[in-house]
């Protein structure tokens, strides 16, 4: 068993708000060691495709029109991967043995989630290069959340849809053996641990988050969605006004092999929410940026997704995700002017320091297609 | 009806309880799901605290059929001479769990194992630690002296156990486990907040108490206990034939998965092979 202290965590945190002493002490259990090209922030680090089509979400009904999104998943994954055909492209990461976990987020179901036609596109091209169906395993924590959305109905038989967590705090669906330990509150259970699917059966991951804000991460993008969704017990991370998404974000997104085994990207902008994520309760708050970004680099994209959220708030008349005073601070109301946590959106500089992509937005490459 | 529990295996008695006998608050768990993240976690009424407090008495609990099951199982935990009643549904399902505690193995003369001694002045204060103690799983015997074999001795109103910070056991009680070291611990539950466990062991050989105050399944439970041992043998009331899974030994302790359970589950494990 691999073990790792870190204890190294406190030169990571140079740059960003926190300082060393207050980030938490975590130890990191896992068998596996890192892919020699892992796959955040993989072949791509610093490289994002934007795709934008005012056409994918209808402005009267908020209905997405799926020949639109497969259009747009066609040409974004072609232009991260320089390939003619589409098929060309998918088989850059995938092969036809693969068995492939996608990531999706349900937490504003059912209103706001991992579009159908996107994640049914996605399965469409997997299936497509000759992954079996029964190859493919859509995954969230939540089965209430996840049953909802409604998948099923919109997937080629066969596909797998998992819940990790039947009753919810159950760690049946965990390993055991994969986890990071710490104790950030003095609560008693101080382990998070790995979806098994993760450790013991998939051998790659699409991660399809959303564009949205997050009361505690500032935003939940690319790392939240893949750290988050992917171990148990997370929610002891916030307690109060204070959170430590800071840290514990990026340091679960870089354990092993959901690191390695992450190796696309593809955020689920056509629709959004500006303030009261992860949930959807309040319409007011969301948007439509009819936009999907594809990449390897989690960082990267999620460092995009600060500027759309930030702006759209600004817009909007909303505290910044960077505000820090207490005075705004108001637990439960779901007001703009107010948060519930002090946010973190150094999350996403953080997990920069543990190698996991590009922050750096002048170093940021992005390729903008007009569908 | 009223069931009596004889020290270790259980009996059916009818009539009210013994007027000397102490009366319990039913076990259970209370979730309290509305109020703020700090103290979501739910609180569960136990009473194995007051049982290792004055093991001699006899006591009475007053339970409800679907609290019947884990009375029983908290008696028998800490090898306590009880009365229970309840109705008549209650009494089957008494009869069930008596049934079980019938086929759970004789463990022989097995101590306390315990990471802290407490020296109890019979204080309310005192009381309420020992009961925070054994709800976050923090292993303690009551000793009438400090034991130096143990990691820490605590007596309120010492220099370093003032009384006034009982006036906060939740804190008191934190400031136990930062002292003690979870490192040091000799037992961890993972993956619920309503399971309570006590161990008893020698040298040789450890028993491990599993008890679920919650009306639901426990799925996943992931324990930990200080040791290496190569052997383990379940029982688990409502759940024949379970085993145990991802079964380890690493780092000086022992792991391991235990699948569902619901009230009530014993584990042995032992170091012969």
């Amino acid at each position: 068993m691999h073990r790792r202290d870190f204890l190294q965590l406190a030169t990571v945190a140079g740059a960003c708000a926190a300082t060393p002493t207050d980030l938490p002490k975590y130890k990191v259990v896992s068998r596996f060691t890192p892919s020699p090209n892992p796959g955040m922030p993989g072949p791509f680090p610093g490289k994002a495709v934007r795709v934008h089509s005012e056409k994918s979400v209808d402005d009267a009904n908020h209905r997405i029109d799926a020949p639109t999104v497969k259009e747009m998943l066609s040409r974004g994954m072609c232009s991260l991967t320089g390939a003619k055909k589409e098929q060309e492209a998918w088989a850059h990461f995938f092969d036809a043995k693969d068995v492939v976990g996608i990531k999706v987020n349900c937490s504003g179901a059912p209103k706001i989630f991992s579009a159908r036609e996107v994640v049914g596109g996605i399965v469409d091209n997997l299936i497509a290069i000759g992954i079996p169906a029964g190859n493919i395993h859509l995954y969230e924590r939540f089965p209430d959340q996840l049953t909802s959305v409604r998948y099923d109905r919109y997937l080629p038989a066969g596909v797998n849809i998992f819940a990790a967590e039947i009753t919810r705090g159950s760690v049946a669906s965990y390993d055991p053996n994969t986890y990071v330990e710490t104790n950030f509150f003095g609560e008693e259970d101080t382990r998070s641990n790995m979806i098994r699917l993760v450790t013991e059966r998939f051998t790659k991951i699409i991660n399809v988050p959303n564009m949205k804000d997050h009361g505690a991460a500032g935003v939940t993008g690319c790392l939240k969605n893949i750290a988050y969704g992917s171990f148990s017990n997370v929610a002891r991370s916030h307690n109060r006004e204070k959170t430590n998404t800071l840290s514990f974000i990026g340091t679960l997104a870089d354990v092993e092999p959901l690191r390695s085994r992450t190796v696309l990207q593809i955020m689920d902008g056509l629709r959004g929410v500006w303030h009261g994520g992860p949930f959807s309760e309040n319409p007011d708050f969301r948007f439509y940026p009819k936009t999907i970004v594809f990449g390897t680099d989690p960082v990267a994209i999620d460092r995009l997704l600060l500027d759309v959220i930030e702006n759209k708030r600004k817009a909007e008349g909303a505290i910044s995700i960077w505000d820090r005073s207490m005075a705004n601070i108001k637990p439960g109301v779901l007001d703009k002017r107010y948060g519930s946590f002090i946010r973190e959106p150094g999350h996403i500089e953080f997990a920069s320091k543990l190698g996991l992509g590009v922050y750096d937005i002048n170093r940021i490459a992005v390729t903008g297609i007009e569908v | 009806m009223t069931l009596l529990l004889a020290a270790l295996l259980p009996a059916l008695a009818p009539g009210p309880a013994d007027a000397e006998a102490v009366t319990l608050p039913v076990p259970k768990v209370e979730y309290r799901i509305n109020e703020a993240t700090a103290s979501r976690s739910p609180w569960i009424d136990s009473n194995g605290w007051r049982l290792l407090r004055a093991p001699a008495n006899r006591y009475y609990y007053d339970v409800p059929p679907a609290n019947v099951a884990i009375a029983a199982a908290e008696a028998f935990a800490y090898a306590a001479k009880a009365e229970i009643h309840t109705d008549v549904s209650g009494a089957a399902i008494f009869n069930r769990m008596l049934e079980f505690l019938h086929g759970v193995p004789e463990p022989g003369e097995l101590p306390i194992l315990a990471n802290i001694g407490v020296i109890d002045d019979g204080s309310p204060q005192t009381g309420e630690l020992l009961n925070l103690l054994s709800r976050r799983n923090l292993l303690y015997r009551i000793v009438p002296a400090p034991d130096p074999h143990l990691d820490l001795n605590i007596r309120l109103g010492s220099q370093e156990y003032p009384k006034s910070e009982a006036a906060n056991p939740s804190q008191l009680a934190q400031k136990i486990r930062a002292e003690l070291t979870d490192e040091k611990r000799l037992l961890r539950v993972y993956g619920s907040e309503v399971v309570i466990a006590r161990l008893v062991g020698n040298a040789g050989r450890v028993r491990i108490h599993l008890l679920n105050y919650a009306n639901r399944p426990v799925t996943g439970l992931h324990v930990r206990v200080l040791g290496a041992y190569a052997n383990w043998q379940v029982a688990a009331y409502d759940k024949p034939g379970l085993k145990l899974e991802d079964f380890t030994t690493a780092d000086g302790a022992t792991e391991f998965t235990v699948p569902e359970m619901s009230t009530y589950a014993v584990i042995d494990l032992s170091r012969a092979r």
